[in-house]
């Protein structure tokens, strides 16, 4: 993806140029449960279905049998202070049919999560009692620093 | 609204106890006229479950008696769209898309077992019948036509401005191609084989066929709404029904008085094991690809309800234009499947469009099967098909329990002919496909029935057609009704529409508290569920109002909704 737009052709100026398009896609988990061999993305809205089967066919070699797109309205958020409405941009989506073969799973990313949470739970319970040892040994003595005992 | 049914429920099985009791008690008597009430045995009423679930599939139970018990063919097709002023939402079934991997999701929405048949060889010498005689006399009359019909659409195509586009230029051709090899195929047979001389043909007919289909998923807004209510928490991930709509225009249908013989025997036919193996989609169609629109339930085989019309198909000729537009990606396999998805739809929504003029439908089981033959083609490549249908009922709880399937079988397409040359002639002309192709003429109907088997729901002899009301008013009526359902026209009060502006500023996000809420889905109003009689009535002007000027009864037409 390049971060410039292609630029207007002004007489003159060479004719033959390629730039790298603003072309993205993005992964995304389906919201309705679908077939197997069909995998959801979210693309540039410049994007049409045959840039989407190429894209996926000459850079990733994915088997591609079918690409149908569709264009979401953007969500629309009203201002908390001033009352305002604003607008998000406008997503495409492209639903990308494979061979019938094929199968695709949307990966668990996050597969140690609840490990992970559980993990960070017990250290920060750790220091919870620690401080709550640390109140109850200062009971007697209130206002004492942390470091004024043996 | 709990704590009521619970009581229902305990006052049944309070008097179902005191019935139970006092009829031990009493002493067994002689029954005389006057306490014909009292019976030896005890008969206590059935005692019915009065759960949310099994009160909802009732009603529906009931709705489908309602269907059965209506007279005509047309009162029973308004019946079915009483509920929905603006049709229903239905999945879009056509002869012009079939999506990719589309086999599984037809064979589900149709009940449908398919049988694929080899390629039949070409016969030894020794093996030949008086069948390779008619082939040998339709051969040439066919070789002519091919070339005449290329001929004539060549020279159309030189007089065309702009050139149509391959699908068209297919549609045209193979119409010319399929209407001449009729004729002669006709004109050949029709000595031998009587039938032939009875047959109706419609060309480019309309063929329209309504079904519900039942074990789909439900979609997200249906759990999320079953969800929010604690008595349908527990059924909120239970599988839905689903509408669906097919609309078909084949090159050309022959009709016949009687029915194609059966292939299939009652026996073969009811097989649970054979019905429980089917593919089943469970998934939304718009995930394969397929659309849904919103439309009146409209069932049309290709004429209007007649009593003594050719009533049964025969034949049918299907074009496979469209079929060039899928992605080359499909590979080949696949688009011999969309071609069996493609026979299996368009014979299932024939053979249920001329079922429903005989007074069954998608609620009211089939009393007796159902056949017809389908040749899909492009002028080149033939393929043939039989079908047989045994059950309409596929939808709710139907899809698991009822044991009857329908059946196909069919060959992959075959060339009729390798090509025309530049002179105009024909190469390598194929008469094995063309053998097949007549073998589907030959095949004579011959199953006849007495209209009292052939018509088990409909109103008796007298009774089976609006057209055969009395009352000239109500016959025109749902005459009316009936042709301006099918006419599929807009309806003369269009659907109120949301603007865009304000949906950002009144619906996402309410910025106009202090405005009157007039707009109808500020009022909690659904246009969607506005039923089909919720209309203002026809005025009848004075000077034709019955009764006289003054009758202040008669002010408005009668309305004959079923």
């Amino acid at each position: 993806m390049s971060t410039r737009w292609y630029p207007i052709y002004q007489r003159g100026n060479p004719q033959l140029r390629v730039f790298l398009p603003n072309f993205w896609m993005k992964l995304v988990r389906p919201t309705e449960e679908q077939p197997a061999n069909v995998v959801t993305f979210a693309v540039s809205t410049e994007m049409t279905k045959y840039d989407v089967k190429n894209y996926l066919e000459k850079i990733y070699k994915l088997p591609v049998v079918d690409v149908r797109t569709r264009i979401a309205l953007g969500e629309t958020k009203r201002d908390q202070t001033y009352g305002y409405v604003t607008k998000k941009d406008d997503v495409k989506y492209a639903y990308v049919t494979m061979p019938k073969t094929e199968a695709f799973t949307f990966p668990d990313i996050f597969v140690n999560k609840a490990e992970k949470q559980e993990k960070e739970e017990k250290s920060l319970d750790e220091s919870k009692a620690g401080f709550r040892r640390f109140l109850d040994r200062n009971k007697k003595r209130p206002g004492t620093p942390g470091w004024y005992s043996i | 609204m709990l704590t009521l049914r619970r009581g229902e429920q305990l006052r049944a099985r309070l008097n179902a106890a005191c019935r139970r009791y006092l009829s031990v008690k009493a002493e067994p008597k002689a029954v005389t006229v006057a306490d014909a009430e009292y019976t030896a045995e005890p008969e206590y009423p059935v005692i019915r479950d009065l759960s949310y679930k099994s009160r909802k599939l009732q009603t529906a139970a009931e709705w489908h008696e309602q269907i059965r018990q209506l007279p005509t063919v047309e009162e029973k097709m308004i019946k079915v769209n009483m509920p929905r002023y603006y049709g229903y939402k239905v999945v879009d079934l056509n002869d012009t898309k079939i999506p990719y991997n589309a086999l599984p999701l037809t064979q589900h929405y149709t009940r449908t077992v398919l049988e694929e048949l080899p390629t039949p060889q070409a016969k030894t010498e020794d093996k030949k019948d008086d069948l390779d005689a008619t082939v040998k006399m339709a051969r040439d009359d066919i070789i002519e036509a091919l070339e005449y019909a290329h001929d004539v659409y060549k020279h159309q195509l030189q007089l065309m401005a702009t050139p149509p586009d391959a699908v068209k230029r297919e549609q045209q051709l193979t119409q010319i191609i399929v209407e001449l090899v009729n004729r002669s195929a006709l004109q050949v047979l029709s000595a031998d084989y009587g039938h032939l001389n009875e047959v109706e043909i419609d060309y480019n007919p309309r063929h329209e066929a309504f079904w519900a289909v039942g074990g789909v998923d439900p979609p997200k807004n249906v759990v999320k709404s079953k969800e929010g209510r604690p008595w349908q928490k527990d059924d909120a991930h239970d599988s839905c029904d689903r509408l669906v709509q097919y609309t078909g225009q084949p090159y050309l249908a022959l009709r016949h008085r009687h029915q194609l013989p059966t292939w299939k025997s009652p026996e073969e036919s009811e097989n649970l094991t054979l019905a429980q193996q089917l593919p089943r989609f469970k998934i939304d169609a718009r995930t394969l690809g397929y659309s849904t629109k919103y439309q009146h339930a409209v069932n049309v085989p290709g004429y209007w309800p007649s009593a003594n019309a050719p009533n049964f198909g025969m034949l049918s000729f299907q074009s496979r234009a469209h079929l060039q537009l899928r992605p080359k990606s499909c590979g080949e396999r696949d688009d011999l499947e969309a071609l069996h998805a493609l026979a299996i739809q368009s014979s299932y929504a024939w053979l249920l469009a001329q079922a429903n003029y005989h007074g069954f439908n998608t609620y009211n089981e089939l009393t007796y099967p159902w056949n017809t033959q389908t040749v899909i083609t492009n002028g080149r490549e033939w393929s043939f098909y039989e079908y047989q249908l045994n059950t309409l009922l596929v939808h709710g709880a139907y899809v698991d329990t009822n044991p009857r399937v329908n059946f196909c079988r069919g060959t992959a397409p075959q060339p009729l002919y390798a090509e025309i040359s530049t002179e105009g002639k024909c190469v390598d002309f194929n008469d094995n496909t063309l053998r097949q192709l007549l073998e589907l003429y030959i095949r004579a109907p011959s199953i006849r029935r007495t209209a009292d088997e052939l018509l088990p729901y409909m109103g008796g002899p007298a009774l089976r057609r609006a057209a055969d009301y009395e009352n000239a008013e109500q016959r025109e009526f749902l005459e009316h009704t009936f042709k301006h359902l099918a006419s599929k026209r807009p309806r003369h009060l269009e659907l109120p529409e949301v603007y865009m502006w304000e949906k950002i500023y009144k619906i996402d996000n309410k910025t106009r508290a202090l405005e009157a809420r007039r707009r109808f889905f500020e009022r909690d109003i659904n246009p969607w569920r506005r039923t089909l009689d919720q209309h203002d009535k026809v005025y009848v002007p004075k000077a034709e109002r019955p009764g006289g000027r003054k009758n202040r009864e008669g002010r408005f037409k009668k309305t004959y909704y079923p």
